[in-house]
């Protein structure tokens, strides 16, 4: 299940890197989630009339972490191991290594950044990071710190999810409120890209790799937190090229277009409930006049140890200017429980309604239904 | 028949009163301690954002550093109950979104509360909590919960 070889292999690279700075006071830290999921039973293929296939529920879209019939741990399964070591006077280095299920535990540097801080206000980060598109995107990953299994993965269904940059963040008070700003810059140039290569396969096709990339990624994160609410607005925006690799060698370029993201979420707090909830719209300035409007609200009771939970999130596909209502389109409604059995580490429970509202004939509803079930560990160290 | 049910009644209270006695119990008073120099008035919610990274200075300007008692100390999850309002899992959370995202540092724990009182004693900025009977003559106490 776990790969231990992998683990010794990963900590032991990590133990490497970091030795050869002599002087280094090294702080390891970590976290993790053990997860056991599937799907319950079957479903019409939308992409193949008249056949049946195994209800298929996609936890993660970037890395394609899916439940079907089979009982796995792998889906979305993981653990990071996080070094930081300060190089100097405000000035500190992080990396992030992870091992995930969907790529059979081979550990990875997610993350890896310069953190400079020349004030109490000012904080520099220069290197890979999350982009910060949803409200839980940028510790998406870190099951801990929310309390479903993972945040509603209809939502999080991007083929990018991170970027090589440097992120300014401010930090002041407004009245009784903490608040900061981070302004974004950077590129993503996903070679080979998992989710897309995915989608080439799904619908029939043989790229020898679907190529990805979001250039000048640049934004904006205002978040402002008080007592009993956080809440953050982001805009960004990025110009977007695809290349195909045929299985032939030549190449497909798709049309180049920029992307705006807007979003607006956060979680409020009537204790003993929490209200988590996200707005996001995103489009393109493509022919069509792309655009992806989403949503998710999400009510947590705090009992003591136990946080039972329910959420509603829903995404769609339309095109401003060609007006059709036919296209991709879902929502899913997930109800579940954690349960903090220990300060750091939580047991959840969650099952999953994806209801699938695209349209058949055209090959939008590719997903199908699904109903899953999944239960794991979520522990930070 | 009779006796049975009262066995059973018994058996029932005394696993309540098990029960009730595994949560934690109203313990010890919570001294919040600052250095002796230091003449800021701390109301709660001021302590709740300085504990939880929201507020990274004192309104004199002075730099605060926050000091936690270790994981597990009884007098932690009682400050974190009753300042932070708060579970240590909810505070751990809390600390992972901001530690595994490059936007915040956990404040730094010490053993014992005789440590604790020592670090607020030497140190300007420092600001912590200890059981109120720890508290030595050598810090000053802004609070007490």
């Amino acid at each position: 299940m776990f790969k231990a070889k992998y683990l010794g292999y990963a900590v032991s690279m990590a133990a490497a890197l970091f030795t050869s700075v002599s002087y280094a006071d090294i702080k390891f830290s970590g976290y993790g989630s053990l997860v056991a999921g599937k799907t319950l039973g079957t479903v019409d293929d939308p992409l193949n009339p008249g056949q049946t296939r195994d209800e298929t529920f996609t936890a993660d879209f970037y890395d394609v972490g899916q439940y079907t019939n089979d009982l796995t741990f792998n889906a979305e399964s993981m653990i990071a191991l996080q070094a930081t070591t300060s190089l100097g006077e405000q000035l500190d280095f992080t990396a992030q290594l992870v091992a995930k299920g969907t790529d059979d535990f081979s550990p990875e540097f997610d993350w890896y950044y310069l953190t400079y801080k020349p004030s109490e206000q000012w904080t520099i980060l220069a290197g890979r990071r999350n982009i910060p598109m949803y409200y839980f995107s940028e510790f998406s990953e870190v099951g801990f710190a929310y309390p479903w299994m993972r945040p509603p993965s209809n939502l999080y269904w991007w083929q990018v999810t991170q970027f090589n940059g440097v992120s300014a963040i401010y930090d002041f008070t407004l009245g009784d409120y903490a608040s900061n700003v981070m302004v974004f810059y950077g590129n993503e140039y996903s070679y080979d890209n998992k989710e897309m290569k995915y989608y080439d396969r799904l619908y029939g096709g043989n790229a020898r790799s679907v190529d990805e990339f979001w250039k000048d990624i640049l934004g904006f994160n205002w978040n402002v937190s008080g007592d009993n609410f956080d809440v953050r607005l982001v805009y960004f925006t990025n110009d977007r090229d695809r290349t195909t690799v045929n299985a032939d060698g030549t190449s497909t370029d798709s049309p180049h277009f920029t992307q705006e993201f807007l979003g607006f979420g956060g979680s409020v707090n009537f204790n003993p409930i929490t209200v988590l909830f996200d707005w996001n719209l995103v489009k393109y300035d493509d022919a069509y006049g792309t655009e992806f409007p989403t949503y998710l609200v999400s009510v947590v009771y705090n009992i003591d140890k136990f946080q039972p939970y329910i959420s509603y999130s829903k995404a769609d596909h339309k095109r401003k200017k060609v007006p059709t209502d036919d296209l991709e389109e879902h929502y899913l409604l997930s109800y579940g429980l954690r349960y903090n059995f220990y300060p750091s580490a939580a047991l959840k429970i969650q099952y999953d309604n994806f209801v699938d509202q695209g349209d058949k004939a055209t090959g939008w509803a590719y997903h199908g239904d699904s109903r899953a079930v999944s239960i794991g560990v979520d522990f930070i160290f | 028949m009779q006796s049975s049910i009262k066995n059973r009644l018994l058996c029932s209270i005394g696993a309540i009163g098990m029960l009730l006695s595994m949560s934690p119990a109203v313990s010890a008073e919570v001294a919040v301690i600052v250095h002796p120099s230091n003449n800021v008035a701390l109301d709660k919610a001021e302590i709740e954002r300085i504990f939880l990274g929201k507020s990274k200075a004192f309104s004199s300007g002075e730099t605060a550093i926050p000091t936690n008692l270790a994981a597990g100390a009884a007098t932690r999850s009682e400050f974190e109950d009753k300042v932070l309002g708060r579970t240590s899992a909810q505070v751990n959370a809390y600390w992972a979104k901001l530690v595994f995202t490059g936007k915040g540092t956990k404040p730094k724990e010490l053993d014992s509360d005789g440590q604790v009182t020592e670090f607020v004693a030497g140190n300007v900025g420092a600001i912590a909590y200890v059981a109120a009977s720890s508290v030595t003559g050598n810090v000053k106490v802004v609070a007490t919960f």
